[in-house]
């Protein structure tokens, strides 16, 4: 059984009474381990589809099935660990908290599972070196530069080992050199560490480096 | 957004019954309400029915205000018309609530009709909508009533063992109210957990329909006799208690309060802990981000809201705008000065200055948390002040009069001649530490300067000690002894000799060898101040009758005494109307035998009511009777305390107040956060985390404004102590402001201080994490 397994998902929208059909009955198979593209036009609803793959939006209808789980049927707990444990995100902004060093931010995800602060904070340092960014720990979101934050956020996605890896336009916002650093990246850890990833982007050159490159159209996936 | 419109599901044509259903429901509600009315004016009830709902306007009070008023009423009017009207209204309000549930259940009860789409599991949040949980309205039910059960079992019970074992019904009031509070807090929390909501509905249900019966039947128990008689001595001990604070039903409708306060803590507790699906009473990272949300802690925040606390608002304001200001010039000129030679730290210098100035958020915090400290302090204050006059008139009134009395029914000529056998028996009552007799009577006493009524009492100097502060009382150059020994009293030679005056001169035979002494007699300090007399002086007291009957009437009986001490207890009353002679002389004086009774005091003050029955028991009852100190103060005390409830109940409005900053801190920090809910909710934080965060963030300004309020109120009690607020001692006989701050008490006000912003942050936290994920994540 494939390792995501997505039947006829449905979602929409309720704007000014007007209902908009962004999923149309999507289906699709990842299996475990493979890096995938997702393109289309704005508004296609690549980001709906990953929230929804993420659990952060929930379906009108369909059936989702992550590792064996059927995690449309979860609870507000289990869906909560489901996401700490499982998903990591990057979004197209970093999301950072403001308050926070980078170190603490990366640690977040550690310390919601209850993992001792001077461990968690230990894994963390060890990733943000990973990334890059060992010179940058003690600083705020607001005193790093945007590839830096991105890369901030990077860490903190994978800080827990997650198994699907879900990036929604990640270097969107960057120039091409440093959005190549953060692709860079996400191409080791799919190798290094087997993570499975999804990657929304506009970025054709990107796109086309992936294994598999799929393509959302009328509310359904098709190969690219 | 909010239309009903859903896929597949097409809005139906609602039938019309379940709008007639809720249409003549709420007829019917009503109606009940304008028949309530109805009987109250028929009773001519408004006016007693209003004044209870003005003073119950506090708590749970209005409804059975409304009630006891109307019962009142039917008792001041005789055998006036039976309130027939009542009973229809109270079931046309059931009936009414009925109609209107089951119209609901059928409007929105009507079967969706699918047009398209497949039907699935319940999917996302849907699987987890369910609206009513019996079994948590069991749990809140039992937490509830079980609560008062226990409270009013455990206080019959211990109450009613510790008679005579020496701890008073007030000690067995903490014990009872602490279980009766656990058992609460242990409903809600069960409840909770079951649910994983805080299921208002169930809360509601159990508060009203199970909580309130209790306490509304206490309430109304003195105006139904029927229940009185058959209820009142099983609940004497309940309702004892509630009687020391004067009015009864605001202790039960306090208590009442007070369960209902920790059922809700319970409840929030439990759910907090449990909304994650499992028990979850962690809270090290949730801490982590509410401290870095809200700096309360910070030692510039509290400083500042403490020297406002101390100094009040305008002096520190004005330092703070003088400092700030020269500040700001010479923090402007280095800038410049360095940006000629470092542009670089210059910019930096600039950075940071608008890195300091504050958001309107810590703002608020900072407005919260002095919202806080303030209500604290003043009840604190006022408390320990309020607690200071009570002392220090306790301390008055026992050091003059005994706990308890024992007295004889009958003609008080006849005096209570057995007194010693008396004493015997009291002696042997467990709690009575001292004993002595004592004789009363009216008196008029003259000098040769003026003529004053008196209260005038035969004590035995010997044991007086033992029982009253009279001996202690008696100033220097004075001495109670010498009521018993006449002969050593200092004769001041301000007369030429030592004469007696006229009217003794006629009785004594004018050869006899030498006078006898006059006996001693003690007047209070505003007495022999209106006499202008002095210790050694004699005086005359006069009785109106006793000195049998003449040709124009009863003869006035008089005898001369001489001062042998002046005594200052510190109450104008006692220290201008009471005079003491010894007992024998006072035997003699009112030709009554032996003594009118024997004082008693005992070992807890609090208890003098039992230790009362328990001798009067000893002396088999009648013709004997007992009354404790508190029963001869009653009006006082009760008014005092009655006083001090008052006060601490219109203060607590500024917790109120405060409660309310802390609800719009918390909301606009939610408003503020909103992105970083979704963020956090991403990474896999609960519900109940997020909850659990924004309950820290208020519970931080609630603990740093409670702090400082104990602090500075602390503070202000210590400066009142020890510098003193100076009165008027003519007008309140005391020099200064008397400040007693009771440990129980004050620790209790910050508690519940607390608490109470707990119970605030909670709205704005249920907000918080109600935040769909999603919806920060959006538009950017």
């Amino acid at each position: 059984m494939a390792f995501v397994q997505i039947r006829e998902l449905h979602k929409s929208y309720w704007l000014h009474g007007k209902r908009i059909d962004v999923l149309r009955g999507l289906s699709l198979d990842i299996e475990r381990g493979e890096l995938v593209s997702l393109v289309g036009a704005s508004g296609s609803g690549k980001s709906t589809f990953l929230h929804v793959l993420g659990t952060l939006d929930a379906p009108v209808s369909g059936t989702m099935e992550v590792d064996g789980v059927d995690v449309l049927g979860l609870g507000d707990a289990d869906l909560a660990r489901f996401r700490n444990r499982t998903v990591g995100f990057v979004f197209q902004s970093h999301y950072l908290l403001p308050e926070f060093t980078a170190l603490e931010n990366v640690a977040i995800p550690a310390l919601v599972q209850r993992m001792e602060r001077s461990a968690a904070l230990r894994r963390a340092r060890g990733l943000l070196e990973r990334v890059g960014l060992a010179s940058r720990v003690d600083h705020r979101p607001g005193e790093l530069s945007g590839g830096e934050a991105q890369r901030v956020a990077l860490a903190r996605a994978l800080v827990l080992e997650p198994t699907l890896l879900l990036a929604d336009e990640p270097t969107g916002n960057l120039d091409p050199v440093t959005g190549e650093g953060i692709h860079q990246v996400l191409r080791d850890v799919n190798r290094d560490l087997g993570i499975t990833a999804v990657v929304v982007t506009h970025n054709e050159a990107l796109a086309r480096s992936m294994p598999r490159r799929l393509r959302l159209t009328g509310g359904r996936v098709e190969p690219a | 957004m909010d239309e009903p419109l859903a896929l597949g599901v097409a809005a139906p044509d609602r039938p019309h019954a379940p709008w007639v259903l809720r249409g003549v429901g709420g007829v019917l509600v009503l109606g009940g309400v304008v028949l309530a009315a109805v009987e109250l004016s028929r009773n001519g009830a408004w006016g007693p029915a209003l004044s209870r709902l003005a003073l119950g306007a506090f708590g749970w009070g209005p409804l059975v205000g409304a009630v006891t008023g109307i019962l009142e009423a039917r008792r001041a009017a005789a055998p006036g018309p039976v309130l027939w009207l009542l009973g229809p209204a109270a079931a046309a309000w059931l009936v009414g609530w009925a109609l209107v549930a089951l119209g609901s259940m059928r409007g929105s009860g009507s079967a969706p009709v699918v047009t398209e789409g497949t039907a699935g599991a319940l999917s996302g949040p849907l699987a987890g909508w369910r609206d009513f949980h019996l079994s948590t309205l069991a749990a809140y039910a039992v937490g509830i009533l079980g609560a008062e059960l226990v409270l009013v079992l455990v206080q019959t019970a211990l109450a009613s063992a510790s008679r005579g074992v020496g701890w008073g019904p007030p000690a067995a009031f903490g014990v009872a109210l602490t279980a009766g509070a656990a058992v609460a807090f242990v409903g809600g929390f069960v409840g909770a957990a079951r649910s994983r909501k805080l299921s208002a509905p169930e809360a509601t249900i159990a508060v009203l329909y199970l909580g309130v019966p209790l306490p509304a039947l206490l309430s109304i128990l003195p105006a139904v006799p029927v229940l009185d008689a058959r209820l009142g001595p099983r609940l004497r001990e309940v309702i004892y208690v509630a009687n020391l604070l004067g009015r009864p039903e605001m202790g039960y409708w306090l208590v009442f309060s007070l369960l209902v306060l920790a059922l809700t803590l319970g409840i929030l507790t439990g759910f907090v802990a449990n909304a994650s699906g499992r028990l979850d009473v962690r809270t090290g990272f949730e801490l982590f981000v509410a401290r870095r949300h809200v700096h309360v802690f910070r030692p510039r925040l509290l400083l500042g809201a403490l020297v406002v606390l101390l100094l009040g608002i305008i002096p520190p304001l004005i330092v703070l705008g003088i400092l700030r200001a020269a500040d700001a010039a010479v923090e402007r000129t280095r800038i410049r000065e360095l940006g000629r030679r470092d542009p670089l730290a210059a910019a930096r210098a600039v950075h940071d200055a608008q890195e300091r100035s504050q958001s309107p958020t810590a703002m608020m915090t900072a407005l919260s948390v002095g919202g806080v400290g303030v209500g604290v302090m003043a009840l604190i204050i006022v408390l320990s002040v309020m607690s200071g006059f009570e002392v220090d008139l306790q301390k008055k009134i026992l050091g003059t009069n005994a706990h308890v009395v024992v007295l004889k029914y009958g003609d008080p000529q006849a005096g209570m001649p057995e007194y010693p056998e008396v004493m015997k028996k009291v002696a042997g009552v467990p709690g009575v530490i001292g004993q002595t007799p004592f004789l009363l009577g009216q008196v008029m006493v003259s000098s040769e300067a003026n003529v004053d009524g008196a209260i005038i009492k035969g004590v035995d100097p010997e044991t007086a000690g033992q029982v009253t502060d009279l001996p202690r009382n008696v100033l220097p150059g004075g001495d109670i002894r010498w009521l018993a020994h006449p002969e050593d009293i200092p004769v001041r030679t301000r007369y030429k000799l030592d004469k007696p005056p006229a009217d003794d001169v006629i009785q004594a035979p004018k050869n006899a060898p030498a006078a006898p002494p006059l006996p001693g007699i003690l007047l209070g300090r505003e007495l022999a101040s209106s006499l202008r007399v002095l210790v050694g002086d004699p005086v005359t007291v006069v009785s109106p009758l006793g000195g049998g009957m003449g040709p124009s009437g009863p003869i006035p009986r008089s005898k001369a005494f001489r001062v042998a001490g002046i005594f200052y207890t510190g109450m104008f009353e006692y220290d201008s109307k009471f005079v003491y002679v010894g007992l024998q002389a006072a035997e003699s004086f009112f030709g009554i035998p032996g003594a009118t009774g024997v004082e008693l005091k005992v070992k807890d003050v609090d208890d003098a009511r039992r230790i009362a029955s328990t001798v009067l028991n000893a002396l088999e009852g009648y013709p004997y009777r007992t009354k404790d100190w508190g029963e001869m103060n009653r009006n006082l005390f009760s008014a005092l305390r009655l006083e001090k409830l008052v006060m601490g109940i219109i203060l607590s409005i500024i917790v109120v107040v405060a409660a309310g900053l802390i609800v719009a801190t918390v909301t606009m920090l939610v408003l503020e956060k909103r992105k970083e809910i979704s963020v956090l909710k991403a990474l896999g934080v609960p519900q109940g985390g997020i909850v659990k965060i924004f309950l820290a963030e208020g519970l931080q300004i609630g603990l740093a404004g409670g702090l400082l309020g104990l602090f500075s109120g602390l503070a202000w009690c210590l400066f009142i102590e020890k510098v003193g607020l100076r009165l008027d001692p003519e007008v309140y006989y005391i020099p200064s402001l008397p400040v007693k701050v009771e440990p129980l008490q004050t620790a209790l006000t910050v508690l519940i201080a607390i608490l109470v912003t707990y119970l605030a942050s909670i709205f704005p936290a249920l907000r918080a994490s109600r935040v769909e994920p999603v919806e920060g994540l959006k538009g950017e």
